[in-house]
Formats: C-alpha cells, structure tokens, sequence
C-alpha cells in the first residue's frame, strides 16, 4: 500500500509549510517588499581586471586550438557517418 | 557595516570546494554521457567489459550530471550569497568542507558501485542504500549549515533566493529519504505499481524540487547583480515560491499515465502539471523584466549570460512538460527520444547553464580576481548551447519517429536503422559538451589558484 506513505508526506508537508508560512507572516516576511527588492544590490564592488601575460596568452591560443580540433574531430564523425558509411 | 567587513573576510572555503566539485563531475558525467551515446551507435563497442555496458554507464551519467556536476555547482553559487543575503557570515564553514568531502565520497562511491553492478535498478533511484545514507546526510548538513546562518542573521527579511534555497535543500533531504525507501535497505523500493507510484514521484522531484528552487535562486541573485537593478517584485517572486511548493510537490504520476494507477492521482498529476505555469511565468516574468532594457550589462557578464540563457530554456522547457502531461501529446512523446530531449533541456539548458553561470559570476569574488579567460569561458557557453540544442532538435525528432512507429504498431527493428543517423549526430554533440566541459574545468582551476588572468 501507498496511501500511508502518501498521506504521511502530504501531512507532515503541509504541516511545516504552514508553520514555515505562519512564521514567514508574523516575522513580517511579507511586509517591506519594496526594500527586499533590493537586497542582491548591497554587497562588495567587483574587483578590477589584472594584466595578461605573454604565456597565458599563448596557452589560451594552445586551448583555443585544441578545442577546435574537438570540433572539427566532431566534424568528421558526421561527415563520415552521413556520406561515406553507407 | 561591522557585518560587511565580516562577510568580506569570509574564505568562502565551502564554496570553492563545491566549485571545484561541480567543474570536475562535469567532465566525468559528460565523459559517461557520451561513452553511452558512442554505445548507441556502436552497442559492440564495450562488448564484454563489464563495468562500462550501457546499463551501467547511462545511471552513472544520470547520477554523476544531477549530484556531480549540476547540484554542487548551484549549491557553490548559494554559499557564497547566502551570507551577503542575510548580512552574516556562514555558520560554519568547517562543517561546510565536510560536506563537500562527504558529497565527493558519496560520489566517488556511486561510480564505483555502479560500474561494479552494484544498482537498485529504479530510474534516478539506482544508488545502493550506503550511498544514498551519504547523500541524505549530505544534505541535510548543507540544510544544517544554511539554517543556522539563517538564525544568525543580521538581515531581518529573507531575501526569495535564500527561500529557494532553504526549500530545496530540506526538501531533496525528504524526498531522497522518501523515494529511495532508505527503510528497506535491502531492496530500496516497495512491490509493484506501489512501488512505481513512489519512485515517480521522487524522479520527477529530485529536479523539480532540487534544481529548480536551486537554480531560480541563483537567477534572483545574479540577474539584479548584473543588471545593477531592483527585482522587479519581490512579492511575485515569493507568489511563485510558494505556488511552486503547492504544485510542485505531486506531478509525479504524469509519467504513469499509460499504467493503471488510480485516476484521481493521474488527475491530480495532470491538472498540477498544467498550473506549473503560475510559478513559472511569475519567475520568468520576474526575472525578463529585472533585466529589460539591460541585456548589454548581460551580456557583459558571462555568468549572468549564462543564466539568463538558462531562464530561456527554462521557458521551453516548462511549456513543454505542462503539455506532455496531457494523454493526448503523451501517447506520441512518452516511452521514447523525446524524452530524452527535454530531459537534456531542464537539466543542461535550464539547471545546467544557470549552475555554470553561477560559477563564473562567483569564482572572481571567491578568488579575488578576475575570472582566468574570459575567451574560454564565452567559448564554453557557445559549446554548451550549441550542444544542447542539438541534442535538443534531433532527439526530438528521433523521439517522434520513435513514438508515431510505437502508435502504429511497427516493431522496433525496423525503427531502429531510421533513427541511427539521429544517434550519430547526438554522440558527436556529445563530444562537444564533453570538450566543453574540460574546458570550464581547466578555466575554473587557474581562476581559483593561479596568479594572473590570461587575454580576453
């Protein structure tokens, strides 16, 4: 039977929603929405970009190339199985 | 503004384990993704090798994707903005590094046990009982961890990311225990359609009730951050928190329409999949007007990019599920590819992207510098999203030559040479989605420890 572990969950759920609900009410969660619309906005600023070296840049080509060749390795997978597998 | 200065001192230790978590099981589970497409092209490929047959490679990908790479990617986001939310620090972050060291077991284990046949064969819930103990504890200390600082806060109202969060974390907690019958730990399940009614209801709510709130709070934290914009309403964001907590919780029984199941359940599951409209457009909404008139700083932002593309597939994503929940769609979409498609579209365009973009909008405040590429990081959000459309478009469309033969009654032998082409074309997407991953993984690690950022 499924009905107990059902009814169990429903009952235990909607217990502590409606508690978590009742709380969330008295502790004036639902009040001053205008503020809590700002919230995200108070926080440290971003910090300033740093200088690239010449190595870094070189790996990234590096990467860039082996990404591409991923790519192109994809590529040749369907070409090969849509034209020359047949 | 003593509070600042002590969340600003902060050494976000949790959150970078849980960064380094995430980047690395991406790899691991794309890996297994595509091992397993690569199978469906060529099933003699792995012939006799045990641990890497299809039956076990596609629950390991499964599992590795929701609480290897998607889970602890949103949950990095959530522990560094929790504390900023309520003007606090964290509780603790000692017992923070546990969990991810707990978590990172857990999975270790998972991989192992699966591959070694080890499975309580039921779709998501496939883990053995010592695993999925792991996994409840898990969360119930990253539920633990968040609480407490949420009673240490200095920041009188709750902010609807930290709702979000406090929701789907107590609830995976549940409903884990619930679904995976962690009681019986022989079997791990309940006999016959019983059993079945249960398991869905637990597979449809590991995502709806884990990387939904999770992701949703990641969007209402970075999209006003990035647009350096008010939430457009606080107060339909908290409307659609709590209806997604009303209709979220029974849908499960959409996927057991074609099994005899009492109707009222079915009925409930139907007309519940259909009203996931409410919280979705009241997110969507909230979050597509934060963000009007402001898509150049979006777009400037790659973690904000890659959430807002997110929020978009979580568009066709829900559109589409509410639908596929009528018995008149289900009876061509259901049993098939389809599903597949719009599996990789919650999970990878939807939780996915938002979990990536939450790491590249934190790891330059966790590491205190700019972001090491962000060429590599733009390059993987155009892998991600080709890949994911992709695999979008052609398991669609192998899904409905799939479900029109099965209403038509063709056997499967004839289908399967039609839909070959489409299978090809998901491996090499595959392919891409994997070398993205390894990317995102090698562009993460030298943000974290290196010591100067490369050109961009």
């Amino acid at each position: 039977m499924y009905y107990p572990y059902f009814i169990a969950y429903i009952t235990i759920g909607l217990t502590i929603s409606l508690v978590v609900f009742y709380w969330a009410f008295k502790t004036g969660q639902f009040t001053d929405q205008q503020r809590a619309r700002f919230l995200p906005l108070r926080d440290d600023a971003d910090h300033p970009p740093v200088k690239a070296t010449r190595f870094n840049r070189i790996e990234i080509y590096g990467l860039f190339f082996l990404a591409a060749a991923g790519l192109g390795a994809t590529a040749a997978v369907l070409t090969f199985a849509l034209y020359f597998s047949k | 503004m003593a509070a600042e200065t002590q969340t600003l001192e902060s050494p976000n230790t949790t959150a970078k384990g849980f960064a380094l978590t995430s980047a690395f099981w991406m790899m691991i589970a794309t890996f297994f993704g595509l091992l397993g497409a690569t199978e469906l092209v060529a099933p003699d490929l792995t012939e006799n090798i045990g641990g890497i047959v299809f039956g076990r490679v596609r629950p390991t990908h499964v599992n590795l994707v929701l609480f290897g790479f998607v889970t602890p990617g949103l949950l990095s986001a959530a522990f560094y903005f929790i504390p900023r939310l309520l003007r606090t620090r964290l509780f603790s972050e000692r017992l923070g590094v546990f969990t991810v060291v707990v978590w990172n077991i857990a999975l270790v284990g998972a991989v192992a046990t699966l591959a070694a046949g080890f499975t309580q064969g039921r779709e998501y819930a496939e883990l053995i009982w010592p695993i999925d103990i792991m996994v409840v504890a898990a969360f119930s200390l990253v539920f633990y961890n968040f609480i407490m600082t949420v009673k240490n806060r200095q920041e009188p109202i709750l902010y609807v990311s930290v709702w979000y969060v406090l929701a789907g974390t107590i609830l995976t907690a549940c409903t884990f225990a619930l679904g995976n019958v962690i009681w019986k730990p022989d079997s791990g399940a309940l006999v016959g359609i019983h059993d079945a009614i249960l398991l869905w209801f637990y597979g449809h709510n590991v995502f709806g009730l884990l990387l939904t709130p999770l992701s949703a709070a990641v969007a209402y934290y970075v999209i006003p951050r990035a647009c350096r914009a008010p939430l457009y309403s606080h107060t339909l964001s908290l409307l659609g928190f709590w209806a997604l907590i009303v209709v979220y919780t029974h849908i499960g029984t959409h996927h057991l329409l074609q099994v005899p199941v009492p109707t009222w359940l079915k009925v409930v599951a139907i007309v519940d999949s259909v009203a996931m409209v409410i919280p979705v457009m009241a997110f969507l909404i909230n979050i597509w007007y934060t963000a009007k008139g402001r898509l150049g700083e979006i777009h400037a932002d790659i973690g904000a990019k890659f959430v807002f593309t997110g929020t978009i597939m979580y568009f066709f994503v829900s559109i589409q599920g509410s639908l596929m929940a009528l018995p008149d769609v289900q009876r061509v979409t259901h049993f098939n590819n389809w599903v597949v498609a719009h599996a990789h579209i919650g999970v990878l365009g939807f939780a996915g992207m938002i979990a990536l973009g939450g790491l590249y909008y934190t790891i330059p405040k966790l590491s205190g510098k700019p972001l090491y590429s962000r060429f590599l990081a733009d390059f993987q959000y155009w892998m991600v999203l080709i890949g994911m459309v992709g695999f979008t478009v052609v398991l669609t469309i192998a899904g409905l030559i799939q479900g029109n033969a099965w209403l038509n009654g063709e056997t499967v032998y004839r289908v399967l040479p039609e839909i070959h082409v489409y299978y090809v074309v998901r491996a090499g997407l595959g392919l891409m989605i994997f070398s993205s991953a390894v990317l995102g993984f090698y562009n993460i690690v030298r943000s974290l420890f290196g010591k100067t950022g490369a050109s961009s």
